[in-house]
């Protein structure tokens, strides 16, 4: 008998793999999670202590007073997310029904919406009125645009992957990866989320 | 199936196709990621703009070293092949089957264990020699720091040395204990022990290694440019002006939370997912829920950490204000921060070593683990509550005095839990039939400094006498009893008892009988020095005292030379053993969990037809009429 | 060691000759770890100088008591066990003659008692905390500011235009609150002697109270790493008589310096 036949994971059923998987990102995004909401606490405690009456600074001889910048960007940004999201459920459920044209179309929606919400985001650093030093607002501000890069161009990346191996007909025969995909679109929306919420209250 | 792993088969004509995985191994790795972190510091030497006018802080040396450290950690990672699967899963060529088997280390020889390789069992050898290194390297600033107080008005190294000694010591220190159990214990013997044949994710748990590799090296590279001159907490504003090596500290940290999280969430969803048939949770040895309440504490605890550092690495580089005053920020943020991530770390580090012993307590007593469903109950309990107590490091720090009477409420009601585990041990103990073995002592041994740790840390739960004792070298005395004294005691017994497992080899019983009274004796004549000096009132991370805690460090510094002697000789021990000591039978402690049912060496997928549990793992003893 | 002819688990449990002796055992450990534990303790911590500090001593003394009974039951297994039989060699022994792998009533017994002694702990640590705490609003207290920098500490005393020294003074048996901070990173201050402490951070004021009772000079340090000389970064508090302390006040130059306002002054 040879050693490694049966220890080769396209040896187990697919659902078996599949729900392990679908564990092991979750609590990966656990870990995300934790790291989501310290940033929420991070944003609100500093706004509540106000140290110095530094979180938006007033006035001085050099730099006009600081005002929040319009949370609408960043509601704009998480409905892309949003969409990009229901696009991808839909991928889900093309795949789930059998039909895989739908979900290559529906795949090339959700990682086109990813991408152009990566451009939106980024292209929103160069817009906003204030630089790193322009107080506790202003760091809260480029703290949460840069979690939001981070997590699109980890979406861009996954769809991107998804949306090739649909059209390379990867999943023809079990479709777990996709369903996981979905997991990590829902946190990616929900972290958004609560980022825009956040600034919403500065 | 064991021949196949000593003499490597000649494969039979084909070689299988691995392409760029054949080429990567930890020399590529260095040499990438060297190169890349060049490049990078020379591009943005040249490149980067100089600090504004109005700019804060002189930010541009910051920006520079820790984008080179970032080129550092994406090259090394490249080198090493973590890339690999990841990309090749976009562009959907997954990883055939060989080239699973090739990660995996088949037929390679002592090769594998300087390559991505996938196999759990390498992975945990891995883990212990990084351990014994950073054991190592923690023990010789130990010894540094001893030496430089061996005289009251201070020693001969610099103030700014000595604090980055200090602060080093402690941070290595806190990673080696983190992954002194979970590391080698939980990748080896974990998987066997539930009777899986790998970890649910090889690929992450290559990767959670390497990560702790890659994250080394800024540390090291830390120490040559201005050091961590902060203690291992790096609390600010401190941390805002000390020197370049700060930025080894944040890398350090960012690279290191990774690694925790990958393998949090490997090792939880193998012991939920893998177990094996029969296996239900009141089967389920008391060891795998010491090592699943750790890595699934450690989950939602470092990102936290790794979010701080993140902060601090922005004030640093870029001139943001979390933790500047002046600017809007506010230190109390990144106490907290630091905190909620500290406390439940300190149970990652004890609780699977704990969890170890009970998992010995039956094998060298020949009776029944006492009241399993305490053991559960009582590691329960201290995981919910650890992230309840976190603000007990700031009662004194006058962030919100209101909250000292809830928060010395959580603090002390984590002693119920805390004592379950000894109610567990003391009833294993009880009526047992004792086998003298290393393993064995150290449970008496765990017994006894746990509960000084433990007592010690009621006195400072205590919001009145902490404001007393709070920075003073009674709380440095007090968590080395708890992480050394309960911890490594606790890692080191696992060490002798699964030596066999691992290396097939007994360890040498003189030396390591030796080496453990020297240890314990030396620990014990160290740290109740460190106690002494802190009653009289001598602070924390002080490199010169007054003439009145001379005698009490002197004798802290005797303990610690013993130690040290005591754990070279363990040294020595693994070594000597390792190389050529007595050949371990199958099931040298005639024990009765999974990893004593599979042959030495270990083959490759662990067994050859997945075991069946049936019965209670701790069913010694003769039944009672 | 029970024969095997009469069976060990019939029978009154603490009729048994090893129950005894543990028992023995326990109540000898007991005494010990509790006579021993809080005598050594409380010697290193030397004389207090104020009622806080005699507080903390009281409290470590009781807690260390509480906690013997504790302690000496494990102490009083682990050595009875040590001294039961020994079994060396690569063999196991034979298994231990009994399978008991739990027992409810020592559990819920265990439990219980843990708990009791939690909430003993607790309501001492409320009780000791609530002095510290009435004593931060005594009316006729006098106020310090305390001003922590990289590495020394300065003092500011109210009322008297811009009198700071580096060495503090204080009049005996007349309550003070310190109001702490910090020029640039966190500092401890911490009057050993009278077991108070309380750190110092930029930007705020952080408040501590305590009452001193006995002349003499005692020591400050710092209690959180600040930098490069924080182990420096220590002086001295005199306590002295009231009219000693208000000679030397009347004594003082006006620096022109002072953390205090006019406002916080009257407030």
């Amino acid at each position: 008998m040879s050693v490694d036949t049966h220890a080769n994971p396209h040896h187990e059923h697919p659902d078996v793999v599949g729900s392990r998987n679908r564990l092991g990102v979750i609590l990966l995004i656990v870990a995300d999670v934790a790291f989501a909401l310290s940033m929420v606490f991070t944003f609100f405690y500093l706004k509540a202590q106000n140290v110095n009456e530094m979180w938006l600074p007033a006035a001085t001889e050099e730099n006009p007073a600081i005002t929040p910048v319009s949370s609408s960007g960043a509601w704009r940004i998480t409905a892309i997310a949003a969409v990009g999201l229901i696009a991808h459920f839909m991928a889900l459920r093309n795949v789930r029904s059998g039909n895989q044209s739908g979900l290559k179309t529906f795949g090339l929606m959700a990682f086109i919406a990813s991408l152009f919400a990566t451009v939106l985001q980024i292209q929103q650093f160069g817009t906003v009125p204030f630089t790193f030093y322009s107080g506790a607002y202003a760091s809260c501000w480029y703290l949460f645009a840069v979690m939001n890069t981070v997590h699109l161009l980890l979406t861009a990346f996954i769809s991107l992957g998804n949306w090739n191996r649909s059209r390379l007909g990867l999943y023809k025969a079990d479709h777990w990866h996709v369903d996981i995909v979905n997991v990590w679109w829902v946190w990616m929306v929900v972290s958004s989320l609560l980022g825009a919420f956040s600034l919403s209250f500065a | 199936m064991t021949t196949m792993m000593e003499h490597p088969a000649p494969t039979s004509g084909h070689s299988p196709k691995v392409g760029i995985i054949r080429h990567l191994n930890i020399f590529t790795a260095f040499a990438l990621g060297a190169l890349t972190a060049i490049v990078v510091w020379r591009l943005s030497l040249s490149l980067l703009p100089a600090d504004s006018e109005s700019a804060p802080l002189f930010t541009r040396e910051d920006k520079i070293t820790l984008l080179s450290m970032i080129g550092w950690f994406v090259g090394f990672m490249t080198g090493i092949g973590a890339l690999v699967a990841p990309f090749r899963w976009v562009m959907g060529k997954d990883l055939s089957h060989e080239e699973n088997m090739y990660l995996a280390g088949k037929d390679m020889g002592v090769k594998r264990y300087f390559r991505y390789t996938t196999d759990h069992k390498v992975v945990g050898i891995q883990y212990l020699v990084i351990t014994m290194t950073i054991f190592g390297m923690g023990g010789i600033l130990a010894m540094l720091i001893r030496a430089n107080l061996g005289t009251p008005e201070g020693g001969w190294i610099h103030p700014q040395a000595y604090n980055s000694i200090v602060g080093t010591h402690g941070i290595i220190m806190i990673v080696g204990t983190i992954i002194m159990v979970t590391g080698p214990f939980g990748n080896y013997i974990m998987p066997i022990m539930i009777g899986a044949r790998d970890m649910a994710f090889p690929r992450l748990n290559a990767l959670s290694f390497w990560l702790i590799v890659a994250a080394a090296i800024p540390l090291i590279w830390g120490q040559f440019i201005g050091g961590i001159s902060t203690g291992w907490s790096a609390y600010n504003p401190l941390a805002g002006q000390a020197p370049l090596g700060m930025n080894g500290y944040i890398m350090f940290i960012c690279i290191f939370a990774l690694s925790t999280m990958v393998a949090g969430a490997n090792i939880t969803t193998t012991v939920v997912r893998m177990r094996a048939r029969g296996m239900t949770w009141n089967r389920t040895p008391i060891f795998i829920y010491g090592v699943v309440a750790s890595v699934a504490l450690a989950l939602p605890a470092f990102p936290v950490f790794f979010l701080s550092q993140v902060m601090s690495g922005m004030d640093r580089a870029l001139g943001t204000s979390f933790y500047d005053t002046a600017r809007g920020g506010s230190g109390w943020l990144y106490e907290n921060l630091f905190w909620i991530m500290g406390h439940p770390e300190v149970y990652v580090i004890l609780i699977p070593a704990v969890a170890a012993l009970m998992e010995m307590a039956p094998v060298f007593t020949r009776r029944p683990l006492f009241s399993f469903n305490v053991a559960v109950m009582g590691i329960a309990g201290i995981c919910g509550l650890s992230v309840l107590v976190w603000a007990h490091h700031m009662y004194m720090s006058g962030w919100a005095p209101l909250l000292n009477a809830p928060f010395m409420l959580t603090t002390e009601l984590i002693s119920i839990p805390t004592g379950m585990l000894f109610l567990v041990l003391v009833g294993t103990l009880w009526r047992g039939r004792l086998w003298m073995t290393v393993p064995t002592m150290s449970i008496f041994a765990l017994l006894w400094n746990f509960m000084i740790g433990g007592v010690t840390g009621i006195y400072l739960s205590d919001v009145p006498a902490d404001a007393f004792l709070h920075g003073s070298m009674y709380v440095t005395a007090h968590f080395h009893y708890t992480l050394m004294g309960a911890g490594l005691t606790g890692a080191i017994a696992s060490l002798v008892y699964w030596f066999p497992k691992m290396t097939g080899r007994m360890l040498d019983t003189k030396l390591s009988w030796a080496s453990f009274w020297l240890v314990q004796i030396g620990f014990n004549v160290a740290f109740i020095g460190m106690f002494f000096v802190g009653l009289q009132g001598q602070p924390r991370r002080v490199e010169a005292y007054a003439a009145i805690f001379n005698k009490g460090n002197l004798v802290t510094s005797i303990g610690a030379a013993t130690i040290m002697t005591g754990m070279l000789i363990l040294l020595a021990a693994v070594i000597g053993s390792w190389r050529n000591g007595v050949k371990a039978s199958m099931n040298p402690w005639h024990a009765k969990s999974l990893e004593w049912t599979v042959p030495n060496p270990v083959p490759l997928e662990n067994f050859e037809t997945l075991p069946v549990v049936t019965e209670d793992v701790y069913g010694y003893g003769r039944k009672s009429s | 060691m029970p024969d095997t002819n009469t069976p060990y688990f019939t029978g009154q449990w603490w009729k048994r000759k090893d129950v005894k002796r543990h028992a023995v055992l326990w109540v000898i450990l007991t005494a010990l770890i509790g006579y021993f534990g809080s005598e050594i303790q409380t010697r290193a911590m030397g004389t207090p100088a104020s009622e806080a500090m005699e507080n903390v001593i009281h409290l470590i003394r009781i807690f260390t008591w509480a906690a013997a009974p504790v302690a000496g039951f494990v102490a009083a297994i682990a050595i009875g066990a040590l001294m039961g039989k020994r079994h060396h060699g690569d063999f196991p022994p034979p298994e231990a003659e009994h399978n008991i792998s739990n027992s409810p009533r020592t559990n819920a017994v265990w439990i219980v008692i843990s708990a009791l002694l939690c909430l003993f702990a607790l309501v001492a640590g409320l009780i000791a905390l609530q002095k510290d705490n009435a004593s931060l609003l005594d009316a006729k207290a006098i106020h310090v500011n305390v001003v922590g920098q990289q590495w020394a500490w300065n003092y500011d005393y109210p009322g008297t235009a811009g009198v700071r020294s580096n060495v503090l003074h204080l009049p005996v048996d007349r309550p003070v609150v310190f109001h702490v901070t910090s020029k640039d990173v966190k500092h401890s201050f911490w009057v050993v002697q009278m077991g108070i402490k309380i750190d110092a951070n930029p930007g705020v004021f952080t408040e501590s109270a305590v009452t001193p009772n006995k002349i003499g000079t005692f020591d400050i340090r710092c209690a959180e790493l600040c930098g490069l000389l924080h182990a420096y970064m220590q002086n001295k508090v005199i306590v002295e008589s009231q009219s000693d302390y208000e000679t030397w006040l009347a004594s003082q130059p006006d620096t022109g310096k002072t953390t205090w306002t006019e406002e916080k002054a009257a407030a």
